[in-house]
């Protein structure tokens, strides 16, 4: 027999039934270890409001535990121009502090001036993330880290050199021992990489602290900017669900044309991957511009009015990427909700600095 | 362990993820999306009650919550797995979604594969989808108007404050050795949820907030329909 109660009105009740849903028993999994108390200086135990379950420390691999050490010879190694064959450029050349670890370029630029195809992405709040890369080639940061070295547009510099270049330096070799237990390896430098990574965690901005239940900086247009954040009329939530604003899949958000770069397709091979790539968590959007894949978007009014189109017009374009009619004032209040996402504290924590 | 590999299906013709699928008026479509949750699984037999039995991640350890995801995305999860006794079953029940005390607990507070990686988080104050498609219909002239049976987006989920999960039984006679080991295919019929995502059934009592678009119209008429559509089958 099918049940054809009507469906309910679902705001009202809602809130209420989550902010009790601890005591309402009926789903549970048995696991969760509880976050660490007092934790090193670099490596902090916050989780960004409406993340998922586990620290940093508690999402690392086995086979590479977050420690402080790790992290702060990781640190070292990303902030090392050594690392590019021409020892111009670093990790951080890319992934700049004051931009929320992102890149203020249109597209990463390399050793000797090459230019890449895609705008490096922030690494913030990356321990979360379940694959890496804008097309999601690497499962790992472990695995992501070696990448960009290796890549002739980027820093150009097999991992069997940089690891030379590093057992060269006996403080390096202090470094790795002390991390490891080992001298350097592509191994340890790569794990080393991804432990700094997975340190940096931003989850103090205002839309943290107003998921948190302090609005002190979260006001009315902030809200109606997050109602329609939420809602069927702009449809962000899909791919940007509430809290952690990403979910994690690919998708063709109409930012690619006939003849661009195919992303997740080059991965699978799948005709249905043409154009799609990774979405983004949004924390510190405002301030790492430029957006999409390939940068082409130099504001986040541009990011808003394109969506507002419903992209740029290709057919391989998401089905739920439609037109929206957003009025004058529904693009302001998404624009102060995005603001309401940047973590100030982030751009100049020195733990995080070179 | 009972392994229910699970298969795809377009009028009969395997439904390819990702990949353009020939449809009999000339055109093709690409499933972009195409994931939902099984929980609940019980076995029927002919004359004593159902008997529930755990679902097993690939390891053979119990999914959290009792939840399968299958997403046709990933290849490790076309294979629903069940701890089963053995005997003799006359078919296979189980709810197509999650219960109620699953679908009223925040995404965060929740793991795998109850979190908002699954793609199936509707805004916090919303719950789960219980079975979400999206889908590229191409023309044979190349056009992208897709004919009345073929939906661009069907979202199935259900309701914080009532349990609306439909429950799906499949009939048909099978044994479990008593080494507990078998492997029964079932099949998926892709058009029946378009079937029922574009019958003439009025849902109009929905049409308020977040259920009034397209999709979630599309999805709340088979969510209905379910009990009665032929959407799974079991492999003779």
């Amino acid at each position: 027999m099918s049940d054809r109660r009507p469906m309910a009105t679902r705001a009202a009740l809602a809130v209420t039934l989550l902010s009790c849903a601890p005591t309402l028993g009926g789903c549970s999994s048995g696991g969760g270890a509880p976050a660490q108390d007092s934790a090193p200086s670099l490596i902090v135990s916050t989780i960004p409001a409406g993340f998922p379950k586990g620290t940093n420390i508690e999402r690392a691999p086995a086979d590479n535990a977050l420690t402080l050490d790790r992290a702060l010879l990781g640190k070292r190694l990303f902030y090392d121009p050594q690392l590019s064959r021409s020892n111009e450029v670093s990790c951080s050349s890319c992934h700049q502090q004051q931009y929320a670890f992102a890149d203020p370029g249109t597209v990463s630029t390399g050793v000797e001036g090459r230019t890449g195809t895609r705008n490096a992405p922030s690494i913030v709040n990356a321990a979360w993330g379940k694959t890496f890369f804008w097309d999601g080639r690497a499962a790992s940061l472990e695995e992501q880290a070696g990448q960009p070295i290796e890549n002739p547009l980027e820093m150009d510099l097999s991992l069997a050199d940089a690891v030379a270049r590093l057992a060269a330096d006996p403080s390096y070799v202090d470094g790795f021992q002390k991390a490891y237990g080992e001298a350097p390896s592509e191994s340890s430098l790569q794990k080393a990489l991804a432990s700094f990574v997975r340190s940096v965690v931003s989850g103090s901005s205002p839309y943290d602290r107003h998921l948190r239940g302090d609005d002190s900086h979260f006001g009315p247009q902030r809200k109606r900017g997050e109602a329609l954040f939420l809602s069927e009329k702009a449809e962000c939530f899909h791919c940007h669900p509430s809290g952690s604003l990403s979910n994690e899949g690919y998708f063709n958000n109409g930012t690619f044309t006939d003849g661009g770069d195919t992303g997740r397709q080059q991965v699978t091979g799948r005709v249905g991957d043409l154009g799609k790539f990774k979405v983004p968590g949004l924390r510190n959007i405002a301030i790492s511009a430029p957006y999409m894949h390939d940068g082409s978007l130099p504001t986040l009014e541009a990011v808003i009015e394109q969506y507002d189109a419903g992209g740029r017009g290709d057919p391989t374009t998401d089905p739920l990427i439609k037109p929206m009619a957003l009025s004058k004032e529904e693009k302001a209040d998404l624009l102060e909700f995005l603001h309401s996402l940047t973590d100030d504290t982030l751009l100049v924590d020195a733990r995080f600095a070179p | 362990m009972l392994s229910l590999p699970l298969e795809l299906l377009m009028a009969g013709q395997p439904f390819v993820f990702g990949q353009p699928n020939a449809l009999s008026d000339g055109g093709s479509l690409v499933p972009l999306n195409f994931r939902f949750y099984i929980s609940d699984v019980r076995l029927l037999q002919s004359k004593d009650a159902p008997v529930p039995v755990d679902v097993l991640t690939a390891a053979g350890v119990p999914e959290p919550y009792g939840v399968h995801l299958f997403n046709a995305e990933d290849a490790d999860s076309s294979t629903l797995r069940v701890l089963a006794p053995a005997g003799d079953y006359t078919g296979i029940r189980f709810a197509l979604g999650i219960k109620l005390a699953c679908n009223q607990q925040a995404p965060a507070s929740l793991e795998d594969p109850l979190t908002d990686a699954s793609q199936m988080t509707w805004p916090h104050t919303g719950g789960f989808l219980f079975l979400r498609y999206e889908g590229r219909y191409t023309a044979a002239d190349g056009s992208s108007a897709a004919p009345a049976g073929i939906p661009p987006a069907v979202h199935m989920g259900g309701d914080i404050q009532q349990e609306l999960v439909p429950h799906v039984t499949v009939s048909s006679a099978f044994s479990i050795p008593a080494n507990g080991r078998l492997e029964i295919g079932v099949r998926v019929a892709v058009d029946q949820v378009f079937k029922g995502a574009t019958a003439d059934i009025d849902v109009s009592d929905i049409a308020v907030g977040l259920l009034s678009t397209p999709e979630a119209i599309a999805g709340e008429r088979p969510r209905r329909e379910l009990p009665e559509l032929p959407v799974f089958e079991l492999q003779p």
